[in-house]
């Protein structure tokens, strides 16, 4: 049998391709290969405050994001170029391959006439339009920020622009990373995963496991206040704020390990309730998002 | 002959805008600045506990959330009659503070610079449709170097933030009384620490890089001036121990400053998609629907005006009312008095630091009024904030905004009166008309952020569709 396998030349190929795989396979998990890829960032109907919250990131930064993760195509609030250049720019990316980012939601009323972003050859370019245009042909869509996961602010009741999520226009699946805004790291992440591995393991929902798995409640350094029914009263202590209307219990997010802005910080500590802006439904299902008496006792 | 220019989108403000522009011998001779996107926060908040407009009207803008927390708040306070204490308004000044610098080292670098500084072109996002960059290479060098310097400050401004307001954009820290947390020690020394980097980077780099650019676009001294009317409500002002650190609620028209008046302020909406029973109404006293049908209209931003007048507002208006800064009302002063601004508040801010007594906690159980009314004005990074709210049932009632973008940017007055940016842009001299380099920089030197300014309300009609020009 050994005798075989050692002189067939047939079957030796087959052992070699196998191993040629797995070897190329494992070398690129080991050496994390990274191939830059363009990356185009839209912000639609928001506040723009994502990619604000993108150059607040760190290790990877914004610089290394456009040096050596992408080809960083095109972003409004970034761009050199202006007017029609920019929208030529914006467009270019069809036809090769590209990761598009999108944050805003997309507004649907008077045919997406109450967001345009642009004028390409004289025409008026509504945010609806390059979403769907640009979201068919993208290698990945990742929607960031409550507005273009859910609507988020963007569709709060009574939702006067009529906004939807990403998704809703989309016929494909499109990763979503919900927060208000989106944490650097979770975008950060969910990329550098494109780029070295592929699409992350995502939820029902298409949230990265990664970052959306364990409820804030879980995690919460205030916990053990909970479980023994210390709770605070007014903004500014330092025990539970559920009674404050905390959105801990509900929300998957991995605030409390994460924090904000250099890691310094982050709601709960700032002796204040999360309000839930990384839960779907926000804001409109998280509300009120401080009150005093949420399930206060009556003491005499 | 006329020539008609169309440049959208204006990269490198916050929002979506169109400015159209009449040219003719190579001048502006008309000018319109058009914001393209519609939210409708104020009917949002309508039916809301007016304690969540403090995080809630944040979401407005993601590079100035920070002054609509100072504005919600102050409204709030104003409608509940709680007065802060000193040590609550130097907490919250100080994060105030923070968004200022954020705001301006991201506004000068990742907004501005590009418009007079040629940065990689191995980079996409950097590629220009113009070859107007007059530094020589060496000096180029330095900023773009300072280009990518400058992003470690910006972050840090918001690291400053977090530090009291838990998360940034849209923080958690600035709420009625002052802030939620207290400044403990090791707290403060954080922010001083980082506090101390930052000035030094606006001192030794920053100041420099403007005026370096200012050296070699002296052109843009005499463009963009606009009507000369200045206007501000005041920021970091009349604590009770302190006095003003910066500037109080004053107007500048004729050559003459005087006290600012909260009555002398009106809204117009003849030139933008809203119709009213009148086109001319004070806060609280409209309410005004969509209407993209409406002929002469061409923006989402009002023509907000006082005594009837279009004002401009922000750091150069401050800077002159103060008497800091009187060069000269430009482009170029904009931009120069923008990073002296900088500078002044990194000053201020320090100063707050070194009052603060620490661990002190000025949170309270608050109670909402059954009924009441608040009003709160600001200075804030791009100018002049207002929120006005009422309250009735104890939820908002009614909520109206008036943003600093909305004074620079607006629409026409129903006389025709421009607003103060296209009023900036007329006599611009355009050197190629394929590419008018000149007019984005011009608005650009006003900060524009059209996610503040074109939020207002709509009623749920459909309407029609708008006239597409070719």
């Amino acid at each position: 049998m050994s005798n075989r396998s050692i002189t067939c030349p047939e079957y030796k190929a087959r052992l070699n391709t196998a191993a040629n795989l797995l070897d190329t396979m494992k070398t690129q998990i080991r050496q994390g290969v990274l191939k830059k890829r363009n990356l185009v960032w839209l912000e639609l109907t928001g506040c723009s405050g994502n990619i604000i919250s993108l150059l607040d990131g760190s290790n990877p930064d914004f610089k290394y994001l456009i040096s050596q993760m992408t080809n960083f195509i095109y972003n409004n609030s970034l761009s050199a170029s202006e007017g029609e250049v920019a929208m030529e720019q914006l467009f270019s990316v069809l036809g090769s391959d590209y990761i598009l980012a999108v944050e805003g939601a997309v507004t649907t009323k008077n045919n997406g006439l109450y967001n345009i972003i642009g004028r390409l050859n004289g025409k008026l370019v509504t945010a609806i339009e390059a979403v769907k245009t640009l979201g068919e042909k993208a290698a990945f869509v990742i929607a960031i920020g409550a507005c273009a996961t859910h609507g988020g602010v963007s569709a709060a009741r009574p939702n006067p622009a009529e906004c939807v999520s990403v998704q809703s226009v989309l016929n494909r699946k499109v990763i979503k990373l919900p927060g208000c805004p989106c944490h650097p790291d979770w975008f950060m992440g969910t990329l550098a995963h494109i780029l070295l591995y592929g699409e992350p393991d995502l939820d029902r929902r298409d949230r990265p496991l990664l970052f959306y798995s364990t409820l804030i409640h879980d995690r919460c350094p205030r916990r053990s206040y909970f479980d023994k029914g210390i709770f605070a009263e007014k903004l500014g202590d330092k025990t539970c704020m559920f009674k404050l209307g905390c959105r801990g219990p509900v929300t998957r997010i991995d605030c409390p390990i994460r924090q904000w802005n250099q890691y310094v910080n982050w709601p709960i500590e700032d002796d204040t309730p999360c309000i839930g802006c990384a839960q779907f439904g926000f804001p409109d299902a998280m509300e009120p998002f401080i009150s005093y008496n949420t399930t206060r006792e009556v003491r005499r | 002959m006329t020539k008609k220019i169309i440049i959208n989108p204006v990269t490198r403000i916050s929002g979506f805008m169109e400015i159209q522009a009449n040219i003719e011998n190579n001048q502006v001779v008309d000018a319109k600045t058009e914001g393209l996107m519609f939210r409708g926060f104020e009917k949002m908040l309508e039916g809301r506990s007016p304690f969540d407009a403090v995080y809630f009207t944040q979401r407005i803008c993601g590079i100035c959330s920070t002054a609509h927390s100072m504005a919600s708040t102050l409204a709030l306070e104003d409608a509940m009659g709680v007065v802060p204490t000193d040590q609550g308004r130097y907490l919250r000044d100080i994060l105030h503070g923070c968004e200022f610098l954020q705001n301006h080292i991201r506004h000068f670098y990742q907004y501005t610079i590009p418009d007079f500084v040629k940065l990689p072109e191995d980079y996409p996002l950097f590629k220009a449709e113009h070859n107007d960059f007059r530094l020589p290479k060496e000096k180029n060098d330095r900023l773009v170097k300072d280009y990518f310097d400058s992003l470690d400050l910006s972050r840090s401004s918001h690291e400053m933030l977090a530090v009291l307001g838990g998360k940034v954009p849209h923080n958690h820290g600035v709420f009625i009384g002052g802030i939620t947390t207290q400044a403990t020690t090791d707290k403060i020394i954080k922010i001083k620490s980082i506090l101390h980097y930052i000035y030094q980077f606006i001192n030794n780099r920053m100041l420099p890089d403007v005026y370096t650019i200012a050296e070699y676009y002296r052109d843009y001294f005499s463009i963009g001036g606009s009507y000369g009317n200045l206007l501000s409500f005041g920021c970091f002002n009349g604590y009770k121990d302190l006095g003003t650190l910066y500037v109080n609620p004053l107007v500048y028209t004729d050559g003459k400053t005087s006290v600012f008046d909260l009555d002398n302020i009106t809204e117009e909406i003849d030139y933008a998609w809203y119709k009213d029973k009148q086109n001319v109404g004070k806060p609280f006293k409209t309410d005004p629907e969509a209407d993209m049908s409406k002929p002469q209209a061409y923006s989402w931003v009002k023509a907000p005006r006082y005594n009837n007048l279009p004002f401009e507002t922000g750091p150069l208006a401050r800077q002159w009312l103060t008497g800091e800064y009187r060069n000269g009302i430009s482009t170029m002063d904009r931009t120069i008095a923008r990073v002296l601004e900088a500078r002044k508040i990194a000053l201020i801010m320090n100063t707050l630091l070194e009052n603060l007594i620490p661990g002190v906690s000025v949170q309270k159980e608050y109670t909402i009024p059954e009924t009441a009314v608040g009003k709160g004005l600001i200075d804030t990074t791009r100018g002049a904030l207002g929120h006005w709210l009422k309250i009735n049932n104890q939820v908002i009632l009614c909520y109206q905004i008036i943003t600093p973008s909305a004074w620079n940017l607006s629409t026409r007055s129903s006389n025709g009166m421009k607003g103060t940016a296209e009023q900036a842009l007329i006599e611009t001299p355009v050197k190629d008309i394929n590419n008018p380099i000149e007019l984005g920089r011009t608005v650009r030197s006003f900060d524009p952020c059209i996610s503040c300014a074109t939020h207002i309300y709509t009623g749920g009609k459909n309407v029609n569709t708008i006239q597409v020009i070719p």
